[in-house]
Formats: structure tokens, C-alpha cells, sequence
């Protein structure tokens, strides 16, 4: 069985994806038809940052995930025998 | 036409539909400025919208991973059964 502490984790990463989604939406699809005087975008940053956020979150996953696989085959490497 | 195929070919074609309407390659007359806003980042968007689902599916499934007591019983009296099998035509445990 799931555990409480599962479950937290689990419903919490469920919340957040959707915190996530409800607000990127708002701010990619919603908001270009929303007057730019309107106080709503005092709550969003500039647009650009809309796709420069993501996508250096992005490259720096790949990096930690690299990092992590090269570690684990690193200390994992068995000592060359030499073939006859 | 195998799936990498498939798969392929639809990311070319949206690609290229969204690189069309985003440079107006074709010189049509432009969209309204809120609609171009939309489009340009719709890629982008695509992906952390990608990104969320998997992540509240994960989510999800850790937060309601299950015991199978019914599967474990019947497997434990499959073993049973093929135990008492096997020691009936002399197979020494």
C-alpha cells in the first residue's frame, strides 16, 4: 500500500502540475487578450521569459540527468580485463 | 509506416504549419497581434503542458500504488500447486 507519506508526495506533485498548468496557460493563452492596463499583469513577468524559463529549466535537467548517468557508469565500471 | 514514422511526420507537419504562420512565409496578410502573441510560444507551451501531465501521472500513481492481494493469493496457490506437481513425480524440494 501507499504510505501517508506517498500519498503526500504523490497528490502534492498531482497539485503542482496542475498550479503549474492552470497558471502557464493563463499567461501563454489567456493574457494577449486581456487589456496590457489591466492590473492582472502586474502578477506575470515579461513574455519572453515565457519560453526562456522552460526551456533553460529544460537544459538543466538534461545536464543534472547527464551528470547523474555519467556518475553511476563511472562508479560502476568494471576493470578493462585485456583481451588476448 | 512504423510509429517513429508516424510520429515523425506529424511533428514535421505541425512544424512546419507553426513556422509558416509564425515567420508568414507565405506573405499572408498578418494575424492580429493577440493571435500572434498565442502562436509563438504554442511550442513551448506544448511541451511544459506535456511536461504537467506526466508529471501529475506520476503523481498520481504513487499516490494510489496498491497492494494486489488477490493476484498475490492466486500466484502463491499456483506455486503451491506446481510444487506438489513436481514432488508427486519425484522431485526432491
Amino acid at each position: 500500500m501507499a504510505t501517508a507519506t506517498d500519498q503526500l508526495v504523490g497528490y502534492g506533485l498531482v497539485g503542482f502540475s496542475l498550479v503549474l498548468f492552470a497558471y502557464y496557460t493563463i499567461w501563454i493563452i489567456i493574457l494577449p487578450f486581456i487589456e496590457s492596463d489591466h492590473v492582472i499583469h502586474k502578477y506575470f513577468l515579461p513574455r519572453e521569459y515565457s519560453v526562456i524559463i522552460p526551456v533553460v529549466a529544460g537544459l538543466l535537467l538534461l545536464l543534472f540527468v547527464g551528470a547523474f548517468i555519467a556518475i553511476v557508469a563511472w562508479k560502476n565500471r568494471k576493470p578493462t580485463k585485456k583481451s588476448a | 509506416m512504423t510509429k517513429l514514422l508516424q510520429w515523425l511526420l506529424t511533428l514535421a507537419l505541425l512544424g512546419a504549419t507553426w513556422a509558416t504562420l509564425t515567420l508568414n512565409l507565405l506573405g499572408l496578410s498578418p494575424l492580429p497581434p493577440a493571435w500572434y502573441q498565442v502562436l509563438w510560444p504554442l511550442p513551448t507551451y506544448l511541451l511544459v503542458t506535456f511536461g504537467c501531465y506526466s508529471l501529475g501521472v506520476v503523481g498520481y500513481r504513487l499516490a494510489s500504488f496498491n497492494d494486489c492481494e488477490e493476484a498475490a493469493r492466486e500466484l502463491q496457490a499456483q506455486i503451491r500447486e506446481a510444487r506438489d506437481d513436481l514432488a508427486r513425480r519425484g522431485m526432491k524440494f
